[in-house]
């Protein structure tokens, strides 16, 4: 038997490497049975540390030239599938190499089921798979057996799923696994976060050791400067403006990544870079999440065999096996964070030594004090944390029907396992016996419903599905913890559908007619026809198509890139402009000096301004989107104690808007509603008011399985059962308000909408702050955005009657007007 | 604003409750469309965990309406029952102690969409079931809004919902009745029942219903 270090020294050997010291600590930790975490920037090969500790410590353990591959040993989760095939081929470099008869396999939804099948019979030696279908093959009957032979467990980027439910998922899948196997090996690899600690705890409540990879990377970070300053940033557009410029450095370079935050963003860009150079078709490609598989696998492959001078890309390629040709990132808007931020901009200068550069692209003139601003903070390391979400009862219900699939469970054992995750420390009795209580008759307000049961008790205290139909139905489900209803897009033929473009979300399609255009894929397609929840299109020449708008993507600008912005602000209210972007966006910010003021660090800056819509009230805390929503809430419920209104809200990542259509003393009210006092009371009732926690409860009816998404190809028969989770919403708050669904959607909107934490934190820190009232004659560079802003919430305090009437008096008006 | 509205439609008075429903006086009905009886047991039938009371409260709308109005029938336009899953034994019990408190009231029900898959009510309800349109004085009842050739079609099938728009962007969505020269919708009647939102077209009018009260609107 060969000594364990003997096999990965030759092998890195034979490429020219050397192993690096934490490489070595890696293998010697797992070689003494331990778990840890490995976290380090991209590109320094925290894959083959992992892999090689592997192959050395659980291969030399087998007889060699067994008949069959070794039985499982390495489950390696990965938080996207398109990420598997990328992993699969760079494991499997080593085992071709130094021969090692181990299989490879990948088990994800894009699994063939020849494939499947196959696992079936024999698992492989290691198997490539993502979160849901871990938790899909732990419902298998022979799950146990199959898993029998399991030795280490590889969560690769784990900081992609520590913040989400979908790493709640994983904490109780690992749970069942642990419980298999208590001497479970149990890996962790993420990039550098600001709270390591926590995210080895999660990842392993009994303990391990955190390793630290080679940080050496050297990060550039430059700004391309927009030829003219609007004063009036608008950030509604899509930064198409710095369209030459954006050419110009993708023309200068070899090869290059351009980021973009949301895909409709992405599919506009590619298609104007393409009519900017005709030429460059081929060359340069699209990349997002909703694109079909093979397009993806095609872009992937192209740009690493450097056939590709530049792709245009969403968050779908923040992460993933080395893109070595990458010269440099162009980020498109603001990176919102700095751990997004170096992390895209790791994309580039891949190969060790070598520095990274991203070039920030700024879509309206405040982004270029941003971008100042995350150049500084890019310098001073300043990273952001990442917390994982706890007690999540749509995805306890969930599991809870997962593990009454195949062998079921037993109640007392299955809450021992689920309290030994992470997530689930603190989880009460009275909450499980709720959860259970759910899946079983569907809770208290069910309670004398016959016809109604998910999962049922047998006599020997084994709680199963209840039957064959609802276990595929549940099974279709665990994938939908991240995706909203969507629906295929297929080229129309003759007689059948043809290639498959992609997916888009339901609520697009659904606004479409026949014949109209939309932009996808970098094509302009028109709409032919929809049927079981495929949408057949063609190919169009129409000039004005349609972008589809996916839900998600509105990051909140993090604290640490928001503290550094007040400080470039400050210096520019002191007349201070260091560096070419603030330099260029000196004059926008002279003018809102001019008009208002511009806030420093000691000072919050309440504007007001009265207009033919209403009372405006624009307030600048810089505490990001979702702080600024709460607050803003806070602020109208708090105003609306004193007398019946109702607000529209508008924020963005600097201030908040509220417009009210009455008028509002807000000059002497202010200081008052800015207290810190009673915030999670006066935050709750704000809630009742507002929309905002029926907006989360569309996710959480997914998950639990409250709105079913339809079997693909056979929407008829699910007609009957299919209705809005605002519906749900309306009809649970009138008929059952003990709900814990109901409950949970507030607690999220506290926690992940508006951050309570954080939220009283910022009143504390704007209590020591000077207010200072503006009265505006019109509104300034800084409040024009927020003016401009599409999306808004409403709350309202008013009885409906008396909101409708004064609504239709006011259409009165306009219409008397217009005669 | 009121909880009733006067209109004049082919020299006809109708009057548009806010309690989403249509009353004739001069015929002594009550029109209601889209009640969807048996949506949520339907739900919960396919373990979707729907709370119960939905049925209980669209019922006893109907019951308010009919003590509140002098009505010798209701017409219902379509859409009583959901779904063939949610003719539980409970809801339909619930539906037939309604029906005896209403003894000497006579119904009809015209088959939509939504009937054609649940199956026509138990017989012990005594309600008339009939495919539309049903001709009577100068409408044509029926479910689906096809135009008619001779007659003004009152009709549901579509849970009309008006998008209402204010200063400070202020925006509310609301069940609505929409009438026009040819074809007049009626709002959904059931409690748990989704809308979709209508684009009025010129000639055609708009009456907005919440709280139990009627406004009309001008588009």
């Amino acid at each position: 038997m060969r000594k364990p270090s003997d096999l990965a020294g030759p092998w890195f050997a034979t490429r020219g490497w050397k192993p690096f010291a934490f490489q070595k600590r890696v293998w010697a930790a797992v070689a003494r049975g331990e778990s840890g975490l490995l976290h380090a920037s991209t590109g320094a090969g925290k894959t083959y540390a992992l892999w090689l500790a592997a192959l050395q410590h659980l291969h030399a353990q087998d007889t060699p030239r067994a008949k069959h591959p070794a039985p499982l040993q390495v489950l390696w989760i990965t938080p996207m599938r398109a990420l598997a095939a990328d992993t699969a081929r760079a494991l499997q470099a080593p085992l071709d190499a130094l021969q090692i008869h181990w299989s490879l396999g990948v088990r994800s939804g894009d699994t063939s089921s020849a494939e499947r099948a196959r696992q079936s019979r024999r698992m492989p030696s290691a198997l490539i798979t993502t979160p849901e279908s871990l938790t899909l093959l732990l419902t298998r009957d022979a799950a146990q057996s199959e898993f029998a032979s399991l030795r280490l467990v590889v969560v690769d980027e784990w900081h992609e799923l520590l913040g989400n439910k979908r790493g709640v998922q994983l904490q109780l899948a690992l749970a069942r696994l642990r419980r298999w196997h208590p001497g479970l090996i149990v890996w962790g690899i993420s990039a550098t976060l600001g709270n390591l600690e926590h995210a080895r705890d999660v990842l392993l409540p009994e303990g391990g050791c955190l390793v630290q990879g080679r940080q050496d990377k050297r990060i550039e970070v430059d700004t391309l400067l927009p030829e003219a300053i609007e004063r009036f940033p608008w950030a509604g557009h899509m930064g198409l403006k710095m369209l030459a410029q954006v050419r110009d450095e993708v023309a200068r370079s070899s090869s290059c990544l351009v980021f973009t935050n949301t895909r409709a963003q992405a599919e506009l860009w590619y298609q104007a870079l393409l009519e900017a150079r005709p030429d460059w078709a081929g060359i340069i490609a699209l990349h997002h999440a909703s694109l079909a598989r093979e397009t993806r696998n095609w872009v992937e492959q192209s740009l690493k065999q450097g056939q590709l001078k530049a792709v245009v890309c969403t968050s779908s390629l923040d992460l993933g096996v080395d893109f070595l040709p990458v010269e440099r990132v162009l980020q498109i808007g603001s990176a919102k964070g700095m751990a997004r931020l170096m992390q895209r901009a790791g994309r580039s200068g891949h190969a060790p030594g070598r520095p990274s550069r991203v070039t920030l692209v700024p879509t309206h003139s405040l982004e270029l004090v941003e971008a100042a601003a995350a150049r500084e903070a890019v310098a001073a390391r300043q990273i952001e944390a990442r917390r994982s979400p706890a007690l999540c009862m749509d995805v306890l219900v969930q599991h809870l029907v997962s593990m009454a699939l195949g062998v079921g469970f037993r109640p007392a054992q299955l809450l021992e396992e689920v309290r030994s995750t992470w997530a689930y420390r603190h989880l009460r009795d009275e909450q499980w016996q709720w959860a259970l209580e759910f899946v079983h008759n569907g809770g208290a307000s069910l309670g004398a419903y016959p016809d109604y049961h998910r999962v049922i008790e047998a006599p020997d205290g084994v709680w199963r599905v209840a039957n064959a139909r609802l276990a595929r139905r549940h099974r279709m489900g665990i994938g939908t913890i991240v995706s909203d209803a969507s629906i295929q897009l297929k080229f129309w033929s003759k007689g059948g559908g043809g290639r498959n473009l992609g997916s888009v979300e339901e609520a697009f399609v659904a606004r479409l007619r026949p014949g109209d255009a939309f932009l996808f894929a970098g094509r302009t397609l028109e709409l032919v026809r929809i049927d079981n929840m495929t949408a057949y299109v063609r190919r169009s020449t129409a000039r004005k198509p349609a972008v589809p708008r996916w839900n998600g993507g509105r990051m909140p600008l993090s604290s640490e890139l928001a503290r550094a912005v007040v400080e470039q602000l400050d210096s520019a209210a002191h007349g201070r402009y260091h560096g070419p972007a603030m330099q260029a966006v000196k004059p926008l910010l002279e003018l809102q000096r001019r008009w208002s003021v511009i806030p420093t660090h000691d000072m919050l800056l309440a504007e007001t301004w009265t207009s033919r819509q209403g009372c405006h009230l624009f307030l600048y805390p810089f505490a990001g989107r979702t702080t600024h929503l709460g607050l803003a809430s806070l602020l109208a419920w708090r105003y609306s104690r004193s007398q019946p209104a109702s607000f529209s809200i508008a924020v963005n990542d600097y201030g908040l808007e509220l417009l009210c259509p009455g008028e509002v003393p807000w000059a002497a009210m202010l200081p008052d509603l800015l207290s810190p006092d009673e915030l999670l009371e006066d935050v709750l009732a704000s809630l009742n008011a507002g929309e905002m926690a029926m907006r989360r409860f569309r996710e959480i009816a997914q998950i639990s399985g409250l709105v079913f998404g339809g079997y693909p190809g056979s929407h008829k028969s699910t007609r009957q059962i299919q209705a809005s989770s605002g519906l749900f919403f309306e009809v649970f708050r009138q008929h059952d308000a003990g709900n814990l669904l109901l409950g949970q959607a507030r607690d999220e909107v506290l926690n992940a909408e508006l951050e309570i934490d954080r939220l009283a934190q910022v009143l504390s820190r704007l209590g020591g702050l000077r207010l200072h009232l503006q009265p505006l004659a019109r509104p300034g560079p800084l409040a024009f955005p927020l003016l401009v802003e599409g999306m808004r919430e409403t709350l309202s305090t008013e009885k409906l009657a008396d909101r409708i009437a004064r609504m239709v008096a006011d259409l009165e008006k306009a219409a008397s007007r217009e005669r | 604003m009121s909880h009733c509205l006067n209109i004049d439609v082919q020299g006809e008075q109708l009057w548009l409750l806010g309690d989403k429903a249509l009353y004739w006086p001069a015929r002594r009905v009550m029109l209601v469309a889209d009640v969807h009886i048996g949506k949520a047991a339907a739900f919960r039938a396919q373990h979707l965990p729907v709370p119960r009371g939905t049925t209980q409260s669209t019922l006893q709308r109907l019951d308010r309406l009919l003590t509140s109005y002098p009505c010798e029938e209701l017409i219902v336009l379509g859409d009583f029952l959901h779904a063939r899953t949610g003719r539980a034994a409970a809801t339909l019990e619930r539906v037939r102690q309604w029906r005896e408190q209403h003894a000497r009231l006579k119904i009809t029900l015209i088959r939509g969409n939504h009937d054609l898959h649940a199956g026509d009510p138990p017989e012990g309800l005594r309600i008339d079931v009939l495919d539309g349109p049903l001709l009577l004085g100068p409408f044509a009842l029926q479910h689906e809004p096809e135009p008619h050739a001779t007659h003004l079609v009152l009709a549901g099938h579509v849970h009309p919902v008006y998008v209402l728009r204010g200063r400070a962007r202020q925006r509310l969505r609301l069940p609505c009745f929409v009438i026009g020269e040819r074809l007049g919708l009626l709002p959904a009647f059931g409690d748990f029942t989704g809308g979709w939102a209508v684009q009025p077209q010129p000639g055609e009018r708009v009456y907005l219903t919440a709280d139990a009260q009627v406004w009309p609107v001008k588009p």
